[in-house]
């Protein structure tokens, strides 16, 4: 199951080595990515554990299910930041996820792009499984460029309510989602938690989503004959339906609320205190009803920083009609 | 000269994070150039150079003011925070600023602080100069790098700058999020100027800057001076340009220097193993021409770049 795919050599005689684990026939594939960044360990986690799972009904240890497809699965791209601990790797200080395509016969980073590209470009599915940005912490949710009828499937079937439409800008035409965007694989990225750490909860939430979309789509088979659920509710928020609270102010933010709650217009998020003081400087509150989908976590912020981003779902004209309501 | 905060960010721990621009006054109408430094807080030799002009201009105030006949600014420190941490990336964050130019939603300080400094630019420049150095891997002969797209515009003014080579290559879509790309985009030519490397300042290079400087803010009428003409530049296309990258991963011990003509097979250097104590290939030309980047930093990986040379073929 466990595939090398890449093996560099390093200046001081051990090797730089690049996996996958594949399971099943070639057909159909779902590719499933984690650690394009060297601190987004909840991806890490999530494909341990789905590599667990896969392992055991290939062994045939886990009599409930037969795999039907194929699954690969990439846990770690950004090897050296990981063996690092940090978000990128120390000796080029690149964003691993601003390198693709790639080049097979480039630098360490390019070398990595392009044989992942290689390897998940003929894939029907992909999910890119990745964490909120350097001292932040996302409710999982789901990240897409367009939302056709394909892309809100494959949400209902992960069982994630909350999707956030995005605008692509030029910026994200290097990273691997803009190219399987190209390759027209269905594909999203699904964002959980804060780097650096390993939420066990959301991990299984998404672990029991992952299941669920690879029932719906005929990669997994359950003989209880359980069928996959696809009656939840997604909610698909656009660009402009984000709203970023920032502080006017510097010192240590102190949150009073949770990611993933739902606040009213007005409900404190937090605060900000004078570091040599102690005396309160702001307090932050939410401009209006919504989901907050991302939170600062790391206290010390400077002025202008963001330190919440709350979806807010605008109506429809027709939900204005009292027949609608 | 006049200065003025463009971005100023409270701190936690008290002094705001602020971004200067020095303003030289024009006596007339000419166009207003623009100086831009630090934009990655490890590369200093373009402050050197802004320093020598700002030195330069402030003199030139008092003995010749009626010499300014258009505007010049300087934003000689960009970045101030990776600056003062002498890091290339923004260090709260690990952020290239030079990869959040476009990008829509300001979700962060960093790309707050890129919109801000491109909207300045824009709406007080008539020319724009950026200057880098490289890496932390590669030195580099003074030149200017220009998109296909943008040589029309671009080559008359980049050839009065005194480097050593312009070299013109095609477009690729990580330039998209430079400062450069989005003025040029937004129709203020905007020049990329590439010298030595990070975290170092090479007094000559950044001379010959400097004097091709004076020139530009001379040929385009900002400075009304007399000057010596400088050095005509060597124009580089893509094609010319051979690429020496490490076929393995050691150390590389370099026995050139840059700015030397290399002869087809010449030594460049040598790729060692540390551990081993052999010698695992020597690095030789694989053309006669001129060696304009050079790899510095001896760690290498397989794939990494050793050295750039233009391509000249000499005449029998």
């Amino acid at each position: 199951m466990k595939e090398k795919i890449l093996t560099l050599p390093t200046p001081y005689g051990g090797n730089l080595e690049l996996y996958k684990n594949v399971w099943g026939k070639p057909g159909e594939c779902l590719s499933i990515v984690s650690g394009l960044q060297g601190d987004h360990l909840n991806g890490l986690f999530l494909n341990s554990q789905l590599t667990q799972f896969l392992d055991r009904i290939c062994e045939g240890l886990d009599p409930h299910y037969t795999l039907t497809g194929q699954v690969q699965t990439f846990p770690v791209v950004n090897i050296n930041a990981v063996q690092s601990g940090t978000r990128l790797w120390p000796l080029d200080g690149m964003d691993m996820d601003l390198a693709f395509p790639g080049n097979s016969q480039g630098e360490t980073a390019e070398a990595i792009a392009s044989m992942i590209l290689q390897h998940t470009k003929d894939s029907f599915w992909g999910l890119i499984l990745t964490s909120a940005p350097p001292h932040y912490e996302d409710a999982p949710h789901i990240q897409v460029y367009k939302s056709d009828n394909s892309v809100k499937k494959m949400c209902r079937d992960l069982k994630i309510e909350t999707v956030r439409k995005q605008k692509e800008y030029s910026t994200q035409k290097v990273n691997l989602f803009h190219h399987w965007q190209e390759q027209e694989i269905s594909s999203v990225m699904i964002s959980a938690g804060a780097p650096r750490t390993i939420n066990l909860q959301q991990c299984e939430n998404l672990f029991q989503g992952i299941l669920n979309f690879m029932k719906a789509e005929g990669i997994l088979k359950d003989h209880r004959n359980k069928n996959s659920e696809n009656k939840g509710k997604t909610q698909i928020y656009k660009h402009d339906e984000e709203i970023l609270v920032k502080t006017s102010t510097a010192g240590i933010f102190l949150q009073e609320v949770e990611v993933g709650s739902y606040l009213k217009q007005g409900q404190k998020i937090g605060e900000v205190r004078d570091i040599y003081s102690g005396k309160r400087l702001e307090e932050l509150t939410s401009p209006e009803d919504g989901l907050l989908i991302t939170l600062r976590q790391y206290p010390i912020v400077y002025e202008k920083e963001p330190v919440a981003i709350i979806l807010i779902a605008k109506k429809s004209w027709r939900e204005y009609f009292p027949w609608n309501r | 000269m006049q200065t003025q905060r463009i971005l100023s960010i409270k701190s936690p721990l008290g002094p705001p994070v602020e971004i200067l621009k020095h303003t030289f006054p024009a006596q007339s109408n000419k166009p207003r150039v623009s100086f831009v430094a630090g934009l990655h807080g490890d590369e200093l030799e373009g402050l050197y150079i802004c320093h020598k002009l700002i030195r330069y201009l402030k003199e030139l105030e008092v003995s010749n003011p009626e010499a300014i006949q258009g505007q010049i600014n300087i934003y000689p420190a960009v970045n101030p925070q990776a600056l003062e941490n002498a890091t290339r990336l923004w260090p709260f964050f690990s952020l290239d600023v030079n990869r959040t130019f476009g990008s829509g939603q300001i979700d962060s300080l960093a790309v707050e602080t890129s919109q801000i400094l491109l909207e300045d630019l824009k709406s007080s420049s008539e020319i724009v100069i950026d200057f880098h150095s490289s890496n932390l891997q590669l030195m580099e002969l003074p030149q200017i790098r220009i998109i296909k797209d943008f040589e029309k515009k671009l080559l008359p003014l980049a050839k009065k700058c005194n480097v050593d080579l312009i070299w013109i290559h095609p477009n690729a879509e990580i330039f998209a999020s430079t400062l450069a790309f989005n003025l040029n985009n937004a129709k203020t030519p905007a020049l990329v100027i590439e010298t030595g490397i990070c975290h170092r300042i090479h007094p000559n290079a950044g001379d010959q800057i400097f004097n091709g400087m004076l020139n530009l803010l001379h040929e385009t009428g900002t400075l009304n001076i007399k000057l010596d003409p400088v050095k005509e530049p060597k124009l580089v296309q893509s094609d010319q340009v051979k690429m020496v990258q490490a076929y393995h991963s050691g150390l590389f011990i370099k026995q050139v220097e840059v700015g030397k003509f290399l002869e087809e097979g010449e030594r460049l250097g040598k790729l060692i193993d540390p551990i081993e104590g052999s010698v695992l290939k020597e690095i030789v030309s694989p053309c006669s021409g001129l060696l304009f980047t050079l790899r510095e930093h001896p760690l290498v990986h397989k794939g990494s770049p050793l050295a750039r040379i233009v391509e000249i073929l000499r005449k029998k």
